[in-house]
């Protein structure tokens, strides 16, 4: 599926259980909004009219945060949107495996796994350089509608 | 032998370049291997004294390219040496161009021609101020032969053409750039307009006059007409000249201007640019009958070709209306002080012409719609609107009196009504020429209404005048509301265009209504009319037949309306218009003012939106749009005017009649909506009306906004408003329904923010400064309390990130920017506690939301906003409070965002994430500048004896945690980038003595940022360096002159003179500094902060600067320019009298002299 592809729909399948109703007119550009099932951040937002003397009715372009695709959704702006609930935890890191998989301490003392790092090369190596080096690395996963991605990596000093 | 051996191998060598020069045409023509091609030009013309080759490529190659090629490399070669060009060599190259031009006049490659010909322009423009008199005389006594004809007309054609480029390369908006300095071409400029312009412009008429008289009598003749066409286009080029040194009057007229701002030039959609050449021009313009011929030429010209329809839009007919349009702009001092009469005569002889093109209107725009040329009937338009430019309404009527039996006034309504005819048989979407000739005439009506400016806006306008501008605006109204019917259903492709057009759209509604306001007497009752009966259809046809047309008609009129009745108050309090204020005398009841009756009736509509069902069928969310905009303009003048409070206070002794008198008619309007009258009613409802688009409108974020930011602002902009306004209930609900209820944190976020800066501001209608200090507290009571408990519950971190608190959160920060932006000195306290009470919870806050970046940037605006408002208001212990918070604030952010990348898939995202950072940086940085002003401003009442804090130490200290997360990346922003710099070199300028004290890591990394900013491209980057760089060089000199350290070890280079690694940072800057000056690209602008930086850098590193100028000199192999360089070099630092003291007298000294240095050496330190 291509970057480009659009994709129009009224709201009313986000059938997933974290997500919030919200008038589709509060919904800013940085914001979230749940298109076709997807949490998705907010690009671009434009308002026109339904007819010259109609009602409202907004145009969202959005950004699903997990696979970057674009997708688009038009909405008259009294109505309410599905909003996602986004939760972001910080893991110190431990260990990256050789297939590209990170080994995470939690707040309780166990770890986590089952999460990869991005594929771009260029990060990957220097991410893999600054844990080589000894630096001290702060991972924040983000997790939505039920799946979960490393969003961003912090250093917070060496050790 | 020897001889002709070297003629031989000079001959080899010209003819492998040309034919080099030749291919390399060639081949960028096929397009193989264009880069190579270039190369080979560009060595042409890099080449020291290339002119030879140059002239063998022009007269040999075949290759008319290459031709062109050459001349090129001829001009760039003797640009760039014309210093070191013997003054014989200099002539000849200018001769040869010329001769060139000349002899190939007959050529078929025309465009080899006119770059010849510019070159020789060119050549001669860079000589001017060098050459003799005599020197000049004598090219141009070949031109002047030339175009008398006695070489034949493709000569006259070509020297003409020779002119052309001459004069437009005198001119500054069309000069190529050569580097020189403004002075250069402000003299030259001068020069020409002096002693030059005249002499060519009487040249070429002799040629037009001899050749036109060949074209009307013969029947061929296409060169003669090429002349002539060339002659009349030189013609014109003179007379759009900008005449600076001839005419008394320096600038040019170009008015628009709306009743109330003369100044006001944006609206103007035609240009009509005033010639004004000055009495020396008198003679050939007018005394010689010129005007006459040249419109007698044109008729002549009309006649013969009569029967080609295509004849108007050739170039020698365009070219010659064109002309006789200059000649209706003329204006100024070229006229004698004889009462206009030759000014009359000379306008009249030219509208003897320009009828033909215009009237019969209904005749002329038949043949245009069954296919003639409307370019004719446009210029006809564009000649009204020139004599309505330079004469007084009644002169321009009079005009055509002595042709006709009406006036012009009526000729030219009878030509507006016409075109608007044809307007409205026409699709809307379509631009036409009626389109155009519309707006020129609106602009003519523009010209016509205010040519006396602002004070008597038509008291000269003449009887027929007014007579004519109600039928127009009768038409006009009829226009629109044809337009607004035909436009209803055309909906989305529509809006777009729309938007676009929204501001061209008030421009014509300001012409509209100042030709409305021409004639009130019949257009505001006609508008009250139309209004009614819209509203009568509307309310008859309820529920049977589809409103939109008519909601759309009306939406039109409430535009239109309120542009008639009252003026946009941008930023100041409007008056009632003029034309309002001096008609109406005889009416003495309020009732029934025809403005009052108006205003009334609008206001009564407005009402009705109040009823739910009446909402629901008839005020859609456009409509509301208008009303909302119209009671917003509306309110500004009429609602409670402070003019009228005065007079009432003052007057209340005298009769009714005489106040009337005294004030016109607007003392009865403005006594019917004051506070006595029915004021109070209106501001109720329009409160009302108010609350009800907020509160049954939801989602309709653009009505919201015009509500919130235009009418509620209105309304709170006039403190006697606020007085009534905090009395009524109805203000009082909704601030109620604002606190407590949750629809209104439906509301756009930053109408919100809009809200509540309105409530606050709304105090200044409370008496006491205690009772308006615990308004402020009810009003954000809700806000400071609801944040401060969600940050003391214990689950917070995971309800923090469900999406209805974020909003809640959101739009609490909102709604305390808006309160804290506010701020006045009245309610600083109040306002200060509410900041107090909630800055433990910015902090949590801040935390929690670190990955939210749109609350993070909320978070910080607030306290931007809320410091700005108070900072200056702040006692000691206060102030120290303030900026321990700052600090903890920069940072905890600092903490949260080092180092930190983000890793999304999405490049859209990834950019974002980069824009917000950049944004929140820009807010910290304009937290510690609204830091900086405490030092500047402060109105505490602090008594010495209390520990101040020390603002330059904080704010340093704050610049220290800021700047290692702004990487040269985010530099690239240019906000971002400019707001550091300014921050930055404010404090070097301001705290000098501060940067000495910073310890080695912080010190560094603001010097390695200056030395970044002084190459960066933005001027005002690169300026701001060099003042912060002169404040530090300057500090350290005066300081080590007095024996003290400065700023200490690091910064001077004193223990090692020769040292080049080891040199202060002080000595890197000069050396930094100089090399920019001499090798590298930069605005001449700069060159003054450069000098002011560069002197105090000499004083302090003398035997460094010794040293850097000796290599220099040593560097340069050709002894000439080595002499050159040294004596540059010593003028640089001797000459004017300069001494080595830092003063402004010697500062000022100094830039004269880096001025002429420069321009000494510069040219050839960067080329060779």
């Amino acid at each position: 599926m291509s970057d480009e592809e659009h994709h129009f729909e009224s709201k009313a399948d986000a059938g997933a259980s974290k997500t919030y109703p919200q008038q589709a007119g509060t919904i800013r550009k940085n914001g979230y909004i749940v298109i076709k099932g997807r949490p998705c951040k907010v690009v671009e937002v434009s308002t026109s009219k339904t007819g010259k003397h109609g009602h409202a009715k907004c145009h969202f372009v959005a950004i699903d945060i997990f696979n970057g695709k674009k997708l688009e959704d038009i909405v008259p702006s009294s109505h309410n949107c599905d909003v996602p609930h986004v939760n972001r935890t910080d893991y110190q890191l431990i260990d990256i495996s050789e297939d590209g998989f990170v080994s995470l301490l939690t707040e309780t003392g166990g770890t986590k796994d089952d999460l990869r790092l991005p594929t771009d090369e260029a990060l990957l190596v220097q991410i893999k350089d600054g844990f080589a080096e000894g630096k001290d690395l702060v991972v924040s996963v983000m997790s939505s509608m039920g799946e979960e991605q490393i969003c961003a990596l912090k250093d917070i000093g060496p050790k | 032998m020897e001889g002709q051996q070297y003629q031989g191998e000079l001959l080899a060598y010209l003819q492998s370049t040309m034919r080099a020069i030749e291919a390399a045409c060639t081949s960028i023509q096929m397009h193989t291997n264009p880069a190579a091609a270039e190369a080979t030009i560009l060595s042409l013309s890099r080449s020291p004294q290339p002119y030879k080759a140059c002239k063998f490529i022009m007269e040999n190659s075949q290759l008319a390219n290459a031709r062109f090629q050459a001349a090129g490399a001829l001009r760039d070669a003797a640009i760039r040496e014309w210093s070191f060009l013997s003054s014989d060599d200099r002539n000849n190259l200018i001769n040869f161009c010329l001769n060139f031009v000349f002899q190939h006049a007959g050529s078929p490659e025309g465009y080899v021609q006119a770059k010849v010909s510019s070159v020789a322009a060119q050549l001669l423009k860079r000589g001017w101020l060098e050459f003799s008199v005599s020197e000049k005389e004598r090219f141009f006594y070949q031109v002047n032969q030339a175009i008398l004809g006695s070489h034949g007309l493709q000569v006259q054609f070509v020297s003409i053409n020779f002119l052309e480029s001459l004069v437009s390369e005198f001119s500054p908006t069309t000069s190529s750039a050569m580097g020189l300095p403004r002075e250069f071409i402000e003299q030259c400029r001068k020069s020409i307009e002096l002693d030059y312009l005249k002499v060519f412009y009487c040249w070429t008429r002799d040629a037009a006059l001899g050749v036109a008289a060949r074209i009307i009598e013969s029947d061929s003749g296409t060169d003669e007409v090429k002349v002539c066409t060339a002659a009349l286009r030189f013609m014109l080029q003179i007379m759009t000249w900008e005449f600076r040194y001839s005419s008394n009057s320096v600038k040019n007229i170009n008015i628009f201007s709306d009743a109330i701002r003369p100044d006001n030039t944006l609206l103007n959609r035609t240009e009509c640019i005033v010639v004004q050449p000055g009495p020396a021009w008198r003679e050939v313009l007018l005394s010689s009958g010129h005007a006459i011929w040249l419109v007698k030429l044109y008729s002549a010209l009309r006649q013969k070709f009569s029967r080609d329809g295509f004849w108007i839009d050739c170039p020698i007919a365009v070219a010659a209306r064109k002309v006789i349009l200059q000649f209706c702009s003329l204006a100024g001092t070229v006229f004698p002080s004889d009462g206009g009469r030759l000014h009359e005569h000379h306008l009249l002889q030219l509208l003897s012409g320009v009828i033909k093109w215009i009237d019969p209107p209904d005749a002329v725009s038949k043949e245009i719609e069954s296919g003639k040329s409307s370019s004719e009937l446009l210029d006809g338009c564009r000649a009204l609107y020139a004599m309505a430019t330079v004469t007084t309404p009644s002169t321009f009527d009079k005009l055509l009196k002595s042709m006709r039996p009406y006036g012009t006034l009526m000729l030219f309504s009878n030509l507006m009504c016409e075109v608007l005819k044809v307007l409205m048989t026409k699709e809307s979407d379509e631009e036409t020429w009626s389109w155009e000739a519309r707006d020129i005439l609106l602009d003519t009506w523009t010209a016509i209404l205010t040519t006396s400016s602002g004070s008597s806006e038509n008291a000269t306008l003449p009887p027929e005048g007014v007579h004519a501008a109600a039928s127009v605006f009768l038409l006009i109204v009829e226009s629109e509301l044809k337009g607004a019917c035909a436009s209803v259903f055309n909906d989305d492709s529509a809006s777009d265009y729309l938007h676009a057009s929204i501001s061209a759209m008030d421009e014509r509604l300001a012409s509209y209504a100042l030709i409305a306001r021409a004639a009130t007497d019949v257009t505001v009752p006609l508008l009250t009319s139309l209004f009614n009966d819209r509203l009568s259809r509307l309310h008859q046809g309820r529920g049977i037949v589809d409103p939109t047309e008519t909601m759309e008609e009306l939406y039109s009129l409430l535009l239109l309306i309120g542009h008639v009745i009252a003026d946009e108050g941008e930023g100041e309090t409007p008056l009632v218009p003029n034309a309002i204020q001096r008609h109406f005398l005889d009416y003495v009841e309020a009732e029934k003012h025809p403005v009052v009756v108006l205003s009334s009736s609008v206001i009564r509509f407005a009402e009705q939106s109040l009823d739910p069902e009446a909402r629901s069928s008839i005020f859609s969310p456009r409509l509301m749009e208008a009303i909302i905009w119209f009671l917003a303009r509306w309110a500004l003048s009429y609602l409670m005017s402070p003019e009228e409070y005065k007079e009432a206070n003052h007057d209340s002794g005298l009769g009714s009649t005489n106040q009337i008198q005294s004030y016109g008619s607007k003392g009865i309007i403005l006594k019917f909506f004051s506070e006595y009258g029915n004021g109070k009613t209106v501001l109720d409802i329009i409160v009302r009306v108010c609350a009800t688009t907020l509160l049954s409108y939801p989602g309709e974020n653009f009505l919201q906004g015009l509500t919130c930011c235009q009418l509620l602002h209105a309304l709170v902009r006039q403190k006697n408003i606020c007085v009534h306004l905090v009395e009524l209930e109805s203000w009082r609900d909704l601030g109620h329904t604002f606190a407590n209820e949750k629809i209104l944190f439906m509301l756009n976020a930053s109408h919100q923010k809009s809200l509540a800066q309105t409530f606050i501001l709304s105090t200044a209608g409370v008496k006491n400064s205690d009772t308006a200090n615990q308004y402020v507290r009810n009003v954000t009571s809700h806000m400071t309390t609801y944040l401060a408990e969600l940050c003391d519950k214990r689950d917070l971190r995971s309800i923090a990130e469900q999406p209805d608190i974020i909003l809640l959160v959101t739009c609490l920060l909102e709604r305390l920017r808006g309160a804290a932006g506010a701020c006045e000195p009245r309610i600083q306290k109040s306002l200060y506690e509410m900041g107090l009470s909630v800055l433990k919870a910015i902090l949590v806050l801040l935390e929690i939301y670190k990955h939210e970046s749109a609350v993070v940037y909320l978070l910080l605006k607030f306290v931007v906003d809320w410091v700005d408002g108070q900072i200056t208001h702040l006692e000691a212990q206060e102030t120290s409070i303030v900026v321990d918070f700052c600090m903890r604030l920069l940072q905890l952010y600092s903490s949260l965002n080092i180092g930190k990348i983000s890793l999304s898939t999405s490049s859209a995202l990834l950019s974002d994430a980069e824009t917000d950072k950049c944004k929140d940086l820009r807010a910290l940085l304009q937290l510690l500048s609204g830091l900086c002003s405490k030092d500047l401003v402060d109105f505490s009442s602090d008594s010495s004896d209390t520990p101040t804090t020390n603002i330059s130490q904080v704010v340093f200290y704050g610049l220290h945690i800021v700047t290692p997360l702004i990487s040269l990346e985010l530099l690239k922003y240019p906000k971002l980038c400019h707001d550091y710099f300014s921050l930055l070199s404010h404090m070097l300028e301001v705290y000098p003595e501060m940067v000495g004290q910073l310890n080695g890591e912080a010190f560094t990394r603001v010097l390695q940022t200056l030395d970044f900013g002084l190459h960066h491209q933005d001027v005002d980057v690169v300026s701001m360096c060099l003042r912060a760089l002169k404040a530090l060089a300057s500090y350290h000199y005066k300081e080590t002159t007095c024996g003290r350290p400065g700023l200490g070890s690091q910064a001077s280079s004193g223990s090692h003179p020769t040292g080049e690694l080891k040199g202060g940072i002080l000595s890197q800057f000069l050396r930094s500094l100089l090399h920019l000056l001499l090798f590298e690209n930069y605005s001449s602008d700069l060159v003054g902060v450069a000098a002011d930086a560069l002197f105090p850098l000499i004083l302090c590193e003398q035997g460094l600067y010794q040293t850097l100028g000796n290599e220099l000199i040593q560097g340069q192999v050709n002894p000439n320019f080595r002499s050159r360089l040294s004596n540059a070099f010593y003028a640089l630092t001797s000459a004017n009298q300069l001494s080595s003291t830092l003063d402004r007298i010697n500062c000022q000294r100094f830039r004269k002299n880096l001025t002429a240095f420069l321009i000494e050496v510069r040219g050839f330190m960067r080329t060779m």
